[in-house]
């Protein structure tokens, strides 16, 4: 940045802020203030607890070993893919519409007129990143899991966490954009900088920033208008709809005509054809945590937040495969064309992401029998556990729009609350069930259990579908 | 045979074909709170007949259609198929009745040619017969160069003609057509005209909301004026 352009960018912020005081500085730091209350008020405690609930042998034989590095490592592969889609929806450098239109637009230098956001989210992502490293060692300290000294590379490794998480936002962000200049090796005129330089320093930040193009901006910046008023509206369908990206592939393969219910099932198998980001990422998902739901019932001492873990992850996974069934959901109330009734059409759209679930959970239960980190009876349970999922999803798919406001009693947490309850369900059914059988001699009578809750939820799931039927 | 309470313009009745359907409307009206979105109204469609809807905006065509399309029930009055109430839930209603009252369902991962594909299977059409009457059907709207296309690559213009092929293709009875012309160019508007004459040569009923005078000539054998509450 030249002292011109620092000079121009003062000029801008000057005319942005007339006569009211610069307040950026403390707004910014308010959200790091109230996220430190919370993590030492929350954070710690409850990361004390976590560390205690750990039987410390069970803690001692997997930390350290080679499935325990597998399982650092893919969780934080799959976090850093996570973070990196992310920004293919909402990046870090996200300026207020005006400001895009009327400076970032201008001739002035894209790196100087987006720094200021990106220092911000490059500056909450690292705090962040240092607060849940902190909050972590402070747990394992003071629950005497492991010594005082931890605090320290802990806190360090969650910094470069969050600027590596950083990045690969940005990564996303970019990657979002059409990149004519990124693929052609050109900046535009004026730009300062060759073809020759661009390819080189690609991998620098102030580049990055460079490279982002206003159409992506400024969809990117909308739609975070959009989403914002969606949340505080609790309409998380908006949300949904708003993140989701055009669909462009395999526009030359056709449906193939069939039996209606299997019809339904070759439609949701063409969309994560046409979706592979959705089908690969349920895949990665589905198989990690069917795997940690294996790897839970195989001791006893298995702490409990391990099929916690598996499931939520599990949840997700299972989640991806079910855009099918969330597309019949939003359909509901338009003129219907298809000739099936509407709940025979939501159970058909079950069967591609129960069939998925249960192929990855096989594969997954024969690599993990033949190494010997698994039981026949875990990969049973496990493939029990899908129809546990497939309830949970039909909830969440057809439980409509909130009936509290956020504005209303209750407030916020109420509606986190009204709108986890899928996934409530599911950890409490499969947490309960699947904790209780590692324990227990036989795991047989727990998993007629575990049938019966999972039917339970189905049935919950299907009362909400004749209900979105009836449009009460 | 058909009449507002108040306003109707006769038309020339059409013959009854043995085993034809009869959609009906006595007293129909809607009313939510205080608000009237349609007052009492009777209508009555046969087999091979056109009834077209006119009034001005808010005059309660939609909701009569609406009703009558079994998506909503009347506060008053009875909307009966064949002596049934009009349910879209029921079978009946969705294997007599199509309607387009506004943008239909549509998946956003499926073409054009797939969503055709998916409603011919629905209603039992199975391996190249579906596929067939897909290709035929953008064909016959001529949208087929668009086939290969998601809903969200299209104009609003081919997006009308998009949802008029999702209704036109799966069998029906009775079509329901929310101001089908919204949206066409003069040209599409008189091949619309066209398709819709065919159909209802072939036996289909027609109740139509309609603002094109042109359509509405060729098509209407009798018109229901609708006036606002």
């Amino acid at each position: 940045m030249t002292g011109a352009d620092r000079q121009r960018l003062r000029q801008v912020r000057a005319a942005i802020l007339g006569d009211r005081p610069d307040t950026s500085l403390s707004s910014a730091l308010y959200p790091v203030y109230v996220a430190a209350v919370a993590a030492v008020s929350y954070g710690v405690p409850a990361a004390q607890q976590l560390a205690r609930s750990v039987d410390e042998r069970w803690l001692a034989e997997h930390a350290w070993s080679p499935a325990g590095a597998i399982v650092a490592v893919t969780v934080t592969a799959l976090l850093m893919a996570l973070v990196w889609l992310a920004g293919r929806v909402h990046g870090p450098v996200l300026p207020p519409l005006p400001y895009l239109d009327l400076v970032v637009a201008s001739p002035m230098p894209r790196k100087v007129t987006l720094a200021r956001n990106w220092r911000l989210s490059l500056g909450g992502s690292v705090v962040g990143g240092l607060m849940v490293g902190a909050v972590a060692g402070a747990g394992l300290a003071i629950a005497e899991v492991a010594s005082p000294t931890v605090l320290l590379p802990a806190t360090a490794g969650g910094g470069l966490l969050g600027v590596l998480f950083a990045e690969l936002w940005l990564r996303g962000q970019l990657r979002d954009g059409e990149m004519p200049f990124a693929r052609n090796d050109r900046l535009p005129a004026g730009s300062g900088q060759g073809a020759s330089h661009l390819s080189r320093r690609l991998s620098t930040r102030r580049n990055t920033l460079a490279l982002l193009d206003i159409t992506s901006l400024r969809r990117q910046a909308a739609s975070t208008v959009t989403m914002g008023g969606a949340v505080l509206a609790g309409d998380l369908r908006m949300v949904r709809l708003d993140a989701a990206r055009p669909v462009k592939r395999a526009r030359r393969v056709r449906l193939r005509a069939s039996v209606p219910l299997a019809v339904i099932a070759r439609r949701d198998l063409l969309g994560l054809r046409r979706a592979p980001g959705s089908a690969l990422y349920g895949l990665g998902f589905t198989a990690a945590g069917s795997a940690g739901l294996m790897l839970s019932l195989l001791s006893p001492r298995t702490p409990t937040v391990a099929p916690l873990l598996s499931l939520v992850v599990a949840y997700l996974g299972f989640g991806a495969w079910c855009e099918g069934l969330r597309q019949h959901s939003d359909n509901s109330g338009t003129s219907r064309l298809l000739g099936l009734a509407y709940r025979d059409t939501a159970i058909a759209h079950l069967v591609v992401p129960v069939s998925a679930w249960s192929l990855t959970t096989i594969v997954s239960g024969a690599g993990l029998l033949l190494a010997g980190l698994a039981t026949p009876a875990a990969l049973v349970w496990t493939l029990g556990v899908g129809t546990l999922l497939a309830g949970a999803h039909l909830m969440a798919a057809f439980r409509g729009p909130p009936p509290i406001s956020a504005f209303g009693q209750g407030g916020v947490a109420m509606m986190i609350f009204w709108y986890a309850r899928p996934l409530l369900a599911t950890l409490v059914v499969g947490t309960a069930t699947t904790a209780w059988a590692a324990r227990a001699a036989t795991p047989w009578t727990l998993f007629s259990w575990l049938l019966l809750a999972s039917a339970a939820v189905v049935k919950w799931g299907l009362t909400l579908v004749d209900k979105r039927d009836r449009r009460d | 045979m058909l009449g507002r309470r108040g306003a109707t313009v006769p038309a020339a009745p059409q013959v009854l074909e043995a085993g034809a359907h009869v959609l009906l409307a006595e007293g129909v009206g809607k009313t939510i709170d205080e608000a009237v979105l349609l007052l009492p109204t009777d209508m009555e469609l046969r087999s091979a007949e056109c009834v077209v809807l006119r009034g001005p905006n808010g005059s309660g065509k939609t909701t009569l259609l609406r009703i009558l399309a079994g998506t909503v029930p009347p506060s008053e009055g009875e909307a009966t198929l064949d002596g049934s109430p009009v349910d879209e839930r029921s079978e009946l209603t969705r294997t007599v009745i199509a309607a387009l009252i506004g943008p239909p369902a549509t998946y956003r991962d499926l073409t054009l040619v797939d969503h055709l594909v998916l409603i011919g299977s629905t209603w039992g059409e199975v391996g190249a017969p579906a596929a067939g009457r897909a290709d035929a059907m953008l064909e016959l709207l001529e949208i087929d160069h668009l086939a290969e296309r998601f809903p969200h690559e299209l104009s609003s213009g081919q997006q009308q003609l998009f949802h008029l092929a999702m209704v036109l293709v799966r069998p029906s009875s009775f079509l329901v057509l929310d101001e089908p012309e919204q949206r066409l160019d003069t040209d599409k508007r008189d091949l619309l005209t066209r398709i819709l004459l065919d159909r209802k040569a072939a036996g289909t009923g027609l109740l139509i909301a309609c603002h094109d005078p042109a359509m509405t000539d060729v098509l209407a054998d009798a018109i229901l004026d609708i006036q606002p509450a």
